[in-house]
């Protein structure tokens, strides 16, 4: 199949195994959309210090996260202008100056370059070799939003907050409890043999997996709430650039549904103060808690409430999460957990303990997930299985017209559904073949240059 | 970043050599029942109040001191989380291992000492884990020092402490549904 013929399927909702298992699909990918979307590196809570700094990459190339000695963020190529050794090898610390191991170029945590040995007698000095005109190279386009610290390589790049769109309205729910914003931990590591797009597509929409696949985790005690039939009077959302999934809150009151989840009044009313009316409309009003959600292309979002010791206590939490390609078939999960800073230091500690149990490299939720994913990577390489098309139409009717009616008085943006419906992971997928198919001749989105 | 605590030896003297031999039967029996799936029988040889703990290892520079990080981790468990990962097994429904995996835990390096402050013993041993799972897939293994406080309950051992000092920075498992 040619791509505009797979992007076709896709869009239809039949789905050719081959975008989750072929390499050369991959290679576009990396070109099409890892090199123009606005990637997720690391939370500002990571590099509170100057001189902090984190490395993180965007597929292949490798960035440093610093702040630099002024305070400023910046997302700087960790490879040397001499001859590209990386100048940071370690994954975190505090630094100055990044020196490279080979010839001890060596620049400032802002990225100039302020150490070159035998300038005058190797390059000429200044007047051959202008040493403040040479700098790490900044990634393209560098945009914070609620300390969550994003990066494109293409220049053009719409702004982030365009790319979110709507979203941005969800996502506060995460990240934006309290004026101090969330302070994470981690992340975990961990390489899967799983297409990158699997995990993204499942937590933008994916509430019918649940009571089968996490059955469990609900025979356990660990989750009250994903029982088949609870779990589908959930809202599906997609608003901008992203899409998650909810479930139906037993109250129709704010402060006694966000106690349910188990929050303490202290950061409900934090929540109260801070959030505005509309949000505050779909915790009272819909009533919905937001679950999994993912921004496309590969940051996905947690939030659950499992019951975290043998009290029988409820405690939330956070984790965010980046689905990092490697190849069509691995995939490196990077996953912290996230708490605002202001809950208290009893919340934080068990919230942590809940994310440790459901999500992440040891998560009971994860673990079988992942099964899952890496079972459908290994399938889609097959060549037979290639002849089938995957069936990812639940909600729509044969002549494409929806099963069921978008919710009426959804409070949100975007467009949300109850009941179960792959609404989300077509909608994540269409945006995939946008990309896929914008070849960069004249879109304002276009890089290939 | 901070670094995590391990349990200091310094100072410790050294069990004897029946002592030695009681705790390195101890790991191989207890990584029996392990690689065996008996995982209620596993639970039996931790305490109450187990401490259960793999901080997350990261790549630091210029020394190792640092790269276990405080605060961060993979397991960061009591009894209540122990148990409810056993009794995850236990039910039809946990297909990360059904079918479960063949694991191989293979400890050495086994070192004891007797802790200050009474009848605990402090081990130390490396653990090279192997797992294969289905039939198409490279094994995983998973390189790790433990460093285990081991208390007297009646004529024998039970774990109070376990520190997990992983080797790698990124896991090349696909989850940790296995314990260390």
């Amino acid at each position: 199949m040619n791509l505009e013929s797979i992007v076709k399927a896709v869009n239809d909702g039949m789905i050719p195994p081959a975008i989750y298992s072929d390499e050369e699909i991959f290679r576009l990918e990396r070109e099409r959309i890892f090199g123009r979307s606005w990637m997720y590196l690391a939370h500002e809570s990571e590099i509170p210090e100057p001189g902090d700094y984190v490395v993180r990459r965007i597929v292949e190339d490798s960035f440093i996260v610093v702040r630099d000695e002024h305070g400023e963020v910046r997302v700087l190529a960790n490879v040397c202008l001499h001859r590209g050794m990386q100048v940071c090898r370690a994954e975190l610390g505090n630094a100055s100056h990044f020196r490279c191991p080979y010839h001890a170029w060596t620049y400032k945590n802002t990225g100039e370059l302020v150490g070159l040995p035998f300038h005058e007698d190797a390059f000429g000095g200044d007047a051959n070799l202008s040493r403040k005109e040479m700098a790490l190279m900044p990634a393209p386009r560098l945009a914070i939003h609620r300390g969550l610290i994003f990066a494109s390589l293409d220049e053009n790049a719409p702004p982030l907050e365009e790319h979110m769109g709507g979203f941005d309205y969800f996502l506060d729910f995460y990240v934006n409890q309290s004026e101090a914003g969330v302070e994470v931990r981690g992340p975990q590591r961990w390489i899967v043999d799983a297409n990158w797009k699997i995990g993204a597509e499942n937590f933008s929409g994916d509430s019918y997996h649940t009571p089968h696949t996490h059955a469990s985790v609900v025979e356990i005690g660990l989750f009250r709430e994903p029982k088949a039939n609870k779990r589908k009077e959930g809202a599906l959302y997609f608003a901008g650039g992203g899409g998650g999934t909810s479930y139906k809150l037993p109250e129709r009151d704010f402060a006694a549904n966000l106690a349910y989840v188990g929050y303490p009044p202290e950061m409900i009313e934090r929540m109260r103060a801070r959030w505005t009316t509309a949000q505050r409309a779909l915790i009272s009003d819909g009533p919905f808690m937001v679950s999994a959600a993912t921004l496309v292309p590969n940051l996905s979002l947690v939030h659950n409430w499992p019951v975290v010791n043998a009290e029988g206590q409820v405690v939330p939490f956070i984790s965010i999460r980046l689905w990092q390609p490697i190849s069509a078939t691995r995939t490196e999960v990077i996953s912290w957990f996230a708490v605002d800073k202001l809950a208290p230091a009893w919340f934080k500690e068990l919230s942590y303990k809940s994310y440790l149990m459901c999500f992440g490299s040891s998560g009971m939720f994860e673990q079988d997930d992942v099964e899952n994913f890496t079972s459908l990577t290994a399938v889609a390489k097959g060549q037979f299985a290639q002849r089938i098309l995957l069936n990812g139409r639940m909600g729509l009717a044969r002549d494409g017209s929806f099963l069921h009616e978008p919710i009426a008085d959804w409070p949100g943006p975007g467009r949300a559904f109850t009941g179960y419906g792959e609404y989300n992971q077509r909608e994540v997928l269409r945006r995939w073949g946008e990309w896929m198919l914008d070849t960069g001749g004249s879109g304002s989105n276009g890089s290939a240059r | 970043m901070r670094s995590a605590p391990l349990t200091s030896t310094e100072g410790l003297a050294r069990v004897t050599l029946e002592l030695h031999h009681e705790v390195t039967m101890f790991l191989y029996e207890e990584a029996e029942a392990l690689d065996n799936g008996r995982f209620r029988a596993w639970l039996d040889l931790l305490t109450e109040d187990i401490a259960y703990r793999m901080p997350i290892r990261v790549t630091a520079a210029h020394t190792l001191a640092d790269s276990l990080l405080d605060g961060a981790d993979h397991f960061h468990e009591d009894r209540y989380s122990l148990e409810k990962r056993v009794h995850r097994f236990e039910t039809d429904h946990a297909w990360t291992e059904d079918p479960p995996s063949r694991t191989r835990r293979f400890v050495s390096n086994v070192r004891a000492w007797t802790a200050a402050d009474g009848d605990d013993v402090i081990v130390k041993s490396y653990l090279l884990l192997f797992r294969s799972r289905g039939d198409v897939r490279e094994p995983d293994w998973v390189s790790a020092e433990r460093t285990d406080v081991l208390r007297r309950a009646g004529t024998r051992f039970q774990i109070a402490r376990r520190l997990i000092a992983v080797d790698e920075s990124v896991l090349r498992t696909q989850n940790l549904a296995v314990f260390l």
